[in-house]
C-alpha cells in the first residue's frame, strides 16, 4: 500500500520532472560495434566502412571493416550505421554553460565573482547539471565542455565535463584544469557620451595592471617556496608552476599576447593556452616558436576592423594552423554555442579540410585542455564518446544525430525543446486532420 | 536732420530692414545715401552719462598708400580710404583728405575688410548638455516652467541678445585672427531661438551689437533638456517637424484657449535667416531634407567632410559654415598599434584640408568659422592650408568676408569696404593669405585695435658690430618687428643674440662661450647708418658699442618644419570606407550560363540554366541563352538564387531607438548611414535587401526603412521608392522596460502595453476622422472653424488603420501576440507580420488565421526570460501552420549568414530545401510587399541575384557575386584585389604621418572609433564586437 502511495507521489512529481532535463543513461551493459559507417577519428583520419567497437565506455575496436573478423565481434551488439558519419564526441572550451541559465535573469547568473584576483573560485562546484541549455548542446553532439568563469582580471578556475551527469560529480572530466586570467588591454575601450561614440584609446593603466600580474606571480611563487601559509589565492596556484594547472591567458591584441606570454613564462608558468586571440595571426610564428595553443573566439563573428577581410575570422582557423599554431575552437554565449560544429564547417570552407576542421573541435581540444588521453578521438582506450550523424556534421543541413553514446551510454537527445516541438507538431497535426 | 539719421540708423539695426523685398532695399539704400552726407556728422551719441566733461572725437581717418581689397574680388592698388565716424565714406586713388582728417600712410601695406564668424558663441553664457545617464528614471513632460513648448529641447524664445555681454578677453583673440564681426549663438536644444550679429570691438555692448535677431539657430544637439524623448537624430527630426507644423497651427490664430510663447517666437523667427547646426555631411542632408518639407533653405553648419559626398552636397544646394580643424595626424611608429587607427580616419586627415578647395570647385556657398579648432590661433594657418590644397585666395576671402555677410543679407553693413559699410577692417603687411602676413591693426567700427606696430622698424641687413675692441659681423634677419640678430663669431660659429627693437631704441644681449655662459649686454639707439649706444661686458666693466650697416640682407630660406605637401595620395570612395568604390556602378548587362538556379516559383530549382540580366531586371531564364553585349559569368557547378532579404535588421543605421511610448513619428528613414561596412559584408553574405527596423524600446516604435544594400551609394539612394510604409511595434521585457529598475514610463506590464495600443488607435480614429470632417467643409466653413492640429505620430497611426502602413511587431510571447491581433481585429486591420515571434509556434494557428506573417531567429534562446521557451522548430512549425514564415536576423554578424540560418530549418523540424531558402528571399519579400519585384527568379523582376559556389543552404557555400539592380556590388574574385588596395593606401599615409610627424606636426596617439552593433533594445550605445546580447 505505501508502496502505491509512494508511486502516486511519484507519479505527481513527473508531470513537473517532464520540464527536466533527460536522465542520463545507464551504464553500458554489453559491448557494441558500430559497423558500416564513415568514421572520422578526430586526428584527421577516416575510416570508410569502419567498425568502431566499445565495451564499458571504452573505446576497443577502431578500424576498417575490412580488417576486422567475426571472431573479434563475438559478444558485441552489432548496428549497422552504414551511410552514417561517425565523430568523436566534440568539446566546447571556455563557456558558462550551466553557470548561467537566463542571461538577464541575475539571480541565474553565476559566472562572475566580484573582486579582481579570483584563482580559488571555482566553476565547478556551481556547475548545474539540470541546465536546460544542456540538451541543446548534446543535441548537435557538443558532449564536454570546459566550465569557465568570466569577469575582471583572474576570473576563477574552469574545470572539464561530461555532458550526461547527474551532478557535478559525477559530470567532472577534470577538476580544476585552468586558471583563467584576462590580460590587461593596452588599448581600452572609451565611452563618448557626447556623441555616443566609443573609442580605443591607448590604455594609462596598462603598466600597471601588467606590473600587478608579476607582482601576483612573484608572490605566488615565494608562497609556494615557503610551503606553509593560509592564502587560498596563492594555494590555487600551485599548479601553475608544476604543470598541473594550465593558465589560459585572454588576450587579444598582438603586443599583448606576447607580452603575456614572455611575462607567464618568466614565472615558470608550464602550460599557458591562448585564449579569444583576435590578432594571433599577426604573432602566429611566436605562437608557433613557443608551442602556444590558441582557443579561438567565435568563428561566426565580424571582422574587428572595417579595414580587415570580411572573412578573416572564418580564415582565422587555417591561417593559424598553417603556421604551425594548434587551434580549438569555442563560443563564448550559451545561446549560441551550440553551433560549435558549424563553426568548424566553416573554417573548413575556408581553407581548412573537413577532418582539419573537425580536430579543432575534437583531439586538437582535448590536447589544449589536457585531457587527450581520455576523449578528443575515436581511438581505443579512450572514452566511448561517439556521435552517429545521418550526414555531414559540420553542416547544419546534416547535423542529425541519430545516435550518441556517451562513455559507451546511449543518451537521450531530447531536451525541453524537443518536447515542445513535439507537443505543437501534434497539436497542429491534429488540426490538419 | 540728426535725428532724420538715428532713425534710419535705428532701422539698419533691426531684422525689420532685411525683409527681402524691393522695398527695404529702397530703404537700405536711402539709408546709405544718408550715410554718405550725413557721415561727418555722426559724432558718438551723447546717451551714455559720463563722469568727465564730453570728448569726442573728429574720428575721420585717411588711410593713404595701401592695396585695398573693397571686397574678395576687387582690388585697388596705391590707393586711400576715408573712414568717418565709423563708416567708410570714400575709396579711391585720389582722395583728398577732408578738413579733421587724420593720415594714416600705409605704403606697402593692405586692407582687407575683417573676417565674419558665423558660428560662435561669443559673449553668451556656456550651454549645459543634460547629464547622461543608462539607468536614470524618464522624464516625460516638459520640466519648464511657464507657458512654452511641450518639448523642451525647443527653444525658440531665446534670443541671444538679450544675453550677450562683450568679453574683452575673447574678443581680443579674435581680433588676433582678423575677425571683426560674429554671429552668436547659445548652443542649447534644437531650436536655439535667435542669434545676435555683434563685432568684437570693445564698448557698450549697445553699441557692438549690429543686428539683434539676426538669424534663427536650430541643430542636431538636444543640448540641457532632461525631458526624455527625443534621444535620437530621427527623433530630433521629429520633434522638429512636429514643431514646424505645431507652429502652422497655432499661428491660424483660432486657437485662442492656448498660449505658447515658444511658438510665438518660432512664428516670428521664421522671417530671420535660417541657421542650422549639422557637422557631418549626413547631417547637412538630413537638414536640408527638413527645409525642403518647410520650403526652408538653411545655412548649415556642415561638419568639414562634406568633401566625402561632394555631388550631395552640390545637389542639395546648401550654403554651408565649415570649420578649419582639420584632424592631426596619428602616431603610426608602432606598425602593431597603428591597428588602432581606421583607413577612413587617415584618408580624412589626408583630405580634409581639400574640404574647402572641393567646396568652392562645385560652387558651393561657404564660409569658415574658427570654431572647433583646438588652439584658435591656428585659424589662418589652417585657411592658408586649404589654399595650398587649392582654394584660390578669391573663394577664400570671400569665405571669410562676402559669403558670410551674404548669408544674413547684411552685405551692404559687412565684408566688404564698400561705401557706407562699418568701418571693420584689418591692415596687414601684405598678402594676408602669405605664410608670414602680419595683421597690424584690425580696426571695429571705426576705432583700431593694435596687434602689432605697423610702424615697426625693419633693422634687416649687415652690419658691424664693434664692443669696446671686439669686431663682429652682425647679422639682422627676418621682417619688421620680428627681426632676428646673430653674431658672426668665427667662420662656423655664429651666435643668437636676444634682441628688442622698441622704436628707436634697441636692446641687445649675447653669450659668446657658450662653455662659460657670459653675457654681454647692450642697450642703444639707431643713427644714421647703424646703431650705437652703451653696454656692460660680463664682468660689469662699461663699453662703448657700435653696429654699421653695411648691406642690405638677402633673404634665404627660413629654416623650419617644411609642411605636408598638399598632394593627395589615396581616392575618395564610396562610401568612405575600406572596400569603397572611386565611382559609382552602373548597369550592365549579364548573362549567367549553365547554372543551378533556385527560381522560387513553379519551375523549383532548375539545373543547367542561363539568366540574362538586362536594365536591372531579369529579362530572361532558359538554356542555351545568347545576347550581345551581356558580359557572360560561367555558372557551371554552381547555384544562382535571388538575394537574401532580412526582414529585420538595424544596420545602416545612425542611431535605432528613439523613446516616446509611442514614437510612429519618427522616420528610419532619415537616418539610413550608407558609410557602414556591414553593408558590404552582407552583400558577401548574398544579402540585398532589408528593412531597417526602429529598435524596441516602445510598444510602437518608428517607421521603417526599406532599403537594398546598393554600396556606394548616399543614403536617399539606398531607398527603395515606392515600397509600402512600414512601422515597428514591439512587446514585452524591452516596451517594460525591464532591465531600467528605476523605470517610470508606462507601461510596466503586458497589461499596459494593450492599454497603450488602444489608446493611440483610439485616438487615431477620431484624429482620422476630425481631418475628414474638416476636409469636407467648404471653404468658408474651413475659415471660420479652427483646423484641427496635425500630429505626426497620430497621423501616422491611422495610416496604420487604413492600412496604408503595415506593423512589424517585435514579439515574443504567446500572450501579447493574441492580444496584438485582437487589438488589430478591432480597428479592423491586420498586423501584418509578428517579427523574432519566438513563441509563434504557440498560436501559429492563430496568426494563420488572422494573416500575420511571422519571421523568426532560426535558433536564438535564452538569453532573456522571455525567450526560454524558444525553440529551434518555430519556424518549421509556424510554416506547418500555414504561416508565411521568414528567418531574420537583427543582427549584423548573423545576417551575413541567413542562408545557414535557413538551413537549420531542415535541422530541426525537417524542412524542404526550396521551403527553407524561400524564409529567406521570397517569404520576406511577402512580408515587405515586395514580391511583386523581388523573392525569386522570374522575368521582369529585380535582378537581386546571387551567383553561390555550393548549394546555398549548406555550410560550405560562399557567395562569389552579389548583384543588386544588375550591378555587381560584391564579387569575391576581387577581394584579393580590394584587400591589396587597402593595404597600399595605409601604408602611403603611414608613410605620410610618419613625415608629418618628424617634420614636426604634432601627432595624436592612435585610437580608432569602434563599429556599434544596434539591437532592438539598445538606447544609446549600441553593442562591440565580442559582446554577448
Amino acid at each position: 500500500m505505501l508502496k502505491h502511495i509512494l508511486k502516486i507521489i511519484l507519479a505527481l512529481f513527473t508531470l513537473p520532472l517532464l520540464a527536466q532535463v533527460p536522465a542520463p543513461a545507464p551504464p553500458q551493459e554489453s559491448p557494441i560495434a558500430l559497423v558500416g559507417g564513415t568514421a572520422h577519428i578526430g586526428n584527421g583520419e577516416v575510416i570508410e566502412n569502419a567498425v568502431i567497437g566499445f565495451e564499458e565506455g571504452k573505446l576497443t575496436i577502431v578500424a576498417s571493416a575490412s580488417s576486422v573478423n567475426d571472431e573479434q565481434l563475438s559478444g558485441y551488439e552489432q548496428i549497422d550505421v552504414s551511410g552514417k558519419h561517425l565523430y568523436p564526441g566534440f568539446i566546447l572550451p571556455n563557456t558558462n554553460l550551466g553557470l548561467v541559465e537566463i542571461n538577464a535573469v541575475r539571480a541565474t547568473v553565476d559566472d562572475e565573482e566580484t573582486g579582481g584576483l579570483n584563482p580559488n573560485v571555482r566553476s565547478i562546484i556551481a556547475y548545474n547539471t539540470d541546465s536546460e541549455a544542456i540538451p541543446t548542446m548534446r543535441f548537435n553532439g557538443i558532449l564536454y565542455a570546459q566550465i569557465t568563469p568570466e569577469g575582471d582580471r583572474i576570473p576563477g578556475t574552469s574545470s572539464i565535463v561530461g555532458l550526461d551527469a547527474w551532478n557535478w560529480e559525477d559530470a567532472v572530466i577534470k577538476t580544476d584544469d585552468a586558471i583563467h586570467l584576462n590580460w590587461p588591454r593596452r588599448y581600452a575601450r572609451e565611452y563618448d557620451y557626447a556623441t555616443f561614440s566609443v573609442n580605443r584609446v591607448k590604455s594609462k593603466t596598462y603598466a600597471e595592471d601588467v606590473q600587478a600580474i608579476e607582482m601576483l606571480m612573484e608572490d605566488a611563487k615565494a608562497y609556494i617556496e615557503k610551503g606553509v601559509g593560509n592564502n587560498l589565492k596563492l594555494e590555487a596556484m600551485k599548479g601553475l608552476f608544476d604543470g598541473s594547472t594550465a593558465m589560459h591567458v585572454h588576450a587579444d591584441a598582438a603586443q599583448e599576447i606576447v607580452e603575456s606570454v614572455k611575462v607567464l613564462k618568466a614565472y615558470g608558468i608550464q602550460k599557458i593556452v591562448l585564449v579569444e586571440a583576435e590578432e594571433a595571426i599577426h604573432v602566429a610564428d611566436f605562437l608557433s616558436e613557443h608551442e602556444i595553443p590558441v582557443v579561438i573566439s567565435n568563428v561566426h563573428r565580424l571582422p574587428d576592423k572595417p579595414e580587415d577581410a570580411i572573412d578573416l575570422p572564418y580564415r582565422m582557423p587555417s591561417m593559424l594552423m598553417q603556421e604551425g599554431v594548434e587551434v580549438a575552437l569555442m563560443y563564448r554565449g550559451v545561446t549560441n554555442a551550440r553551433n560549435l560544429p558549424f563553426y568548424a564547417g566553416t573554417a573548413a570552407t575556408y581553407g581548412l579540410s573537413k577532418e582539419e576542421a573537425l580536430q579543432c573541435i575534437t583531439l586538437n581540444a582535448a590536447k589544449i585542455l589536457g585531457v587527450d588521453d581520455m576523449i578528443g578521438s575515436l581511438e581505443v582506450g579512450k572514452h566511448a564518446s561517439i556521435l552517429v550523424s545521418s550526414g555531414d556534421a559540420l553542416d547544419m543541413k546534416t547535423n542529425i544525430m541519430e545516435h550518441v553514446f556517451y562513455e559507451g551510454r546511449k543518451i537521450n537527445l531530447e531536451g525541453m525543446q524537443q518536447r515542445l516541438y513535439k507537443k505543437y507538431k501534434e497539436k497542429y497535426e491534429s488540426q490538419q486532420n | 536732420m540728426e535725428d532724420f539719421f538715428i532713425i534710419f540708423k535705428y532701422l539698419l539695426i533691426t531684422d525689420f530692414i532685411r525683409q527681402p523685398t524691393i522695398i527695404m532695399k529702397r530703404i537700405l539704400q536711402l539709408v546709405l545715401i544718408f550715410n554718405l552726407m550725413y557721415g561727418g556728422l555722426m559724432a558718438q551719441e551723447d546717451i551714455y552719462p559720463a563722469n568727465d566733461v564730453r570728448d569726442n572725437r573728429p574720428n575721420i581717418y585717411l588711410f593713404e598708400n595701401a592695396t585695398i581689397f573693397i571686397d574678395h574680388q576687387t582690388k585697388i592698388e596705391n590707393a586711400s580710404m576715408l573712414v568717418e565716424d565709423g563708416f567708410i565714406t570714400a575709396r579711391g586713388t585720389d582722395l583728398s583728405a577732408p578738413a579733421g582728417a587724420i593720415k594714416v600712410d600705409l605704403k606697402g601695406k593692405f586692407i582687407y575688410p575683417s573676417f565674419i564668424d558665423l558660428y560662435s558663441s561669443y559673449g553668451l553664457p556656456e550651454a549645459k548638455s543634460s547629464s547622461f545617464s543608462y539607468s536614470s528614471k524618464e522624464i516625460i513632460t516638459p520640466e519648464r516652467e511657464g507657458a512654452f513648448y511641450v518639448n523642451d529641447a525647443i527653444k525658440a524664445d531665446y534670443n541671444a541678445s538679450e544675453h550677450f555681454t562683450s568679453d574683452e578677453e575673447v574678443a581680443e583673440k579674435l581680433r588676433k585672427l582678423g575677425f571683426g564681426t560674429v554671429m552668436t549663438t547659445y548652443r542649447d536644444g534644437l531650436a536655439r531661438g535667435t542669434s545676435a550679429l555683434v563685432t568684437l570691438g570693445k564698448g557698450w555692448d549697445n553699441e557692438l551689437m549690429l543686428l539683434t535677431k539676426a538669424a534663427n539657430q536650430l541643430s542636431f544637439s538636444k543640448g540641457s533638456s532632461k525631458q526624455t524623448y527625443p534621444i535620437s537624430i530621427m527623433g530630433f527630426m521629429a520633434v522638429l517637424r512636429q514643431t514646424y507644423y505645431d507652429a502652422q497651427w497655432y499661428a491660424t490664430a483660432k486657437n485662442e484657449s492656448f498660449t505658447d510663447n515658444t511658438l510665438e517666437a518660432w512664428i516670428q523667427n521664421q522671417s530671420l535667416p535660417q541657421f542650422f547646426d549639422a557637422p557631418s555631411w549626413k547631417n547637412v542632408l538630413r537638414a536640408d531634407k527638413i527645409g525642403d518639407e518647410f520650403g526652408v533653405q538653411y545655412v548649415v553648419r556642415g561638419g568639414g567632410d562634406e568633401y566625402q559626398r561632394i555631388e550631395e552636397i552640390k545637389a542639395a544646394n546648401v550654403p554651408l559654415i565649415i570649420p578649419v580643424n582639420y584632424p592631426e595626424a596619428f602616431d603610426v611608429e608602432d606598425p602593431l598599434d597603428a591597428f588602432n587607427v581606421s583607413l577612413a580616419d587617415m584618408k580624412h586627415w589626408e583630405m580634409a584640408p581639400a574640404n574647402a578647395a572641393k567646396l568652392a570647385q562645385a560652387g558651393i556657398a561657404f564660409s569658415f568659422t574658427a570654431d572647433g579648432l583646438k588652439d584658435q590661433s591656428d585659424f589662418l594657418k589652417n585657411v592658408r592650408k586649404a589654399i595650398k590644397y587649392g582654394l584660390s585666395e578669391t573663394d577664400a576671402l570671400k569665405a571669410l568676408t562676402a559669403t558670410p555677410a551674404n548669408l544674413l543679407n547684411m552685405d551692404t553693413q559687412i565684408g566688404s569696404l564698400r561705401n557706407g559699410a562699418v568701418a571693420n577692417f584689418i591692415i596687414t603687411s601684405g598678402n594676408i593669405f602669405e605664410e608670414d602676413a602680419i595683421i597690424y591693426e584690425n580696426w571695429i567700427q571705426g576705432k583700431p585695435y593694435i596687434l602689432e606696430d605697423k610702424n615697426a622698424r625693419d633693422a634687416s641687413g649687415y652690419y658691424t658690430l664693434k664692443v669696446d675692441e671686439d669686431t663682429y659681423p652682425l647679422e639682422v634677419s627676418g621682417k619688421a618687428g620680428k627681426n632676428k640678430f646673430k653674431l658672426v663669431v668665427n667662420d662656423t660659429t655664429k651666435v643668437e643674440a636676444d634682441a628688442i627693437v622698441e622704436g628707436e631704441l634697441i636692446n641687445m644681449s649675447y653669450v659668446l662661450d657658450k662653455e662659460d655662459n657670459m653675457r654681454t649686454r647692450l642697450s642703444g639707439w639707431f643713427t644714421e647708418n647703424g646703431m650705437e649706444g652703451k653696454g656692460q661686458l660680463p664682468n660689469g666693466s662699461w663699453v662703448a658699442w657700435s653696429a654699421s650697416y653695411d648691406s642690405a640682407m638677402v633673404a634665404t630660406k627660413e629654416e623650419g618644419a617644411e609642411e605636408e605637401g598638399p598632394e593627395i595620395n589615396t581616392s575618395i570612395t564610396y562610401p568612405f570606407l575600406p572596400f569603397g568604390l572611386e565611382e559609382k556602378p552602373t548597369t550592365q548587362a549579364y548573362l549567367i550560363k549553365n547554372a543551378t538556379v533556385w527560381t522560387n516559383e513553379e519551375e523549383g530549382i532548375v539545373e543547367e540554366t542561363d539568366v540574362l540580366v538586362r536594365d536591372g531586371k531579369i529579362a530572361q531564364i532558359g538554356q542555351n541563352l545568347t545576347a550581345s553585349g551581356a558580359t557572360e559569368i560561367d555558372g557551371t557547378g554552381k547555384h544562382l538564387t535571388s538575394g537574401v532579404i532580412d526582414e529585420h535588421t538595424h544596420i545602416a543605421l545612425d542611431g535605432v531607438n528613439d523613446v516616446a511610448t509611442i514614437s510612429a513619428m519618427v522616420r528610419m528613414e532619415d537616418v539610413v548611414d550608407s558609410e557602414d561596412i556591414n553593408i558590404y559584408r552582407q552583400l558577401s553574405g548574398g544579402v540585398t535587401a532589408a528593412q531597417c527596423l526602429h529598435g524596441s524600446a516602445n510598444p510602437v516604435g518608428g517607421q521603417s526603412a526599406l532599403i537594398k544594400f546598393r554600396w556606394g551609394n548616399a543614403p536617399e539612394d539606398m531607398l527603395i521608392k515606392g515600397a509600402d510604409g512600414f512601422i515597428k511595434f514591439a512587446l514585452g521585457e524591452n516596451v517594460k522596460r525591464s532591465r531600467n529598475s528605476r523605470s517610470i514610463r508606462y507601461p510596466q506590464t503586458r497589461m499596459g502595453v494593450e492599454q497603450v495600443f488602444m489608446d493611440g488607435f483610439t485616438r487615431a480614429k477620431a484624429y482620422d476622422e476630425a481631418w475628414a470632417n474638416y476636409n469636407a467643409l467648404t471653404a468658408r466653413e474651413q475659415a471660420i472653424t479652427p483646423m484641427p492640429r496635425k500630429d505626426l505620430m497620430l497621423e501616422t497611426m491611422a495610416e496604420i488603420i487604413n492600412k496604408e502602413r503595415f506593423i512589424s511587431c517585435h514579439s515574443y510571447v504567446q500572450s501579447e501576440i493574441n492580444m496584438l491581433m485582437h487589438v488589430a481585429e478591432k480597428f479592423d486591420f491586420n498586423v501584418n507580420t509578428f517579427t523574432h515571434i519566438l513563441e509563434g509556434y504557440k498560436v501559429a494557428d492563430k496568426m494563420a488565421a488572422h494573416g500575420a506573417a511571422g519571421s523568426t531567429f532560426s535558433d536564438w534562446w535564452n538569453y532573456k526570460f522571455e525567450v526560454r521557451y524558444a525553440i529551434p522548430y518555430n519556424a518549421a512549425l509556424m510554416t506547418m501552420a500555414g504561416v508565411t514564415t521568414a528567418i531574420n536576423s537583427d543582427d549584423a554578424e548573423m545576417a551575413r549568414r541567413l542562408n545557414q540560418e535557413a538551413a537549420k530549418s531542415i535541422k530541426y523540424g525537417g524542412m524542404s530545401e526550396e521551403e527553407a531558402w524561400k524564409m529567406v528571399t521570397l517569404n520576406p519579400a511577402k512580408m515587405l510587399h515586395l514580391d511583386d519585384r523581388m523573392g525569386s527568379i522570374k522575368v521582369g523582376k529585380d535582378a537581386d541575384l546571387v551567383l553561390w559556389t555550393d548549394n546555398p543552404l549548406s555550410i560550405y557555400a560562399k557567395a562569389e557575386k552579389t548583384m543588386v539592380d544588375g550591378i555587381i556590388y560584391f564579387d569575391r574574385t576581387q577581394e584579393e584585389e580590394k584587400r591589396a588596395k587597402v593595404e597600399e593606401e595605409r601604408a602611403i599615409l603611414i608613410q605620410k604621418m610618419q613625415a608629418a610627424k618628424k617634420g614636426g606636426s604634432p601627432v595624436r596617439m592612435p585610437s580608432r572609433s569602434l563599429e556599434q552593433f544596434w539591437h532592438c533594445n539598445d538606447l544609446f550605445f549600441g553593442h562591440l564586437a565580442g559582446e554577448e546580447k
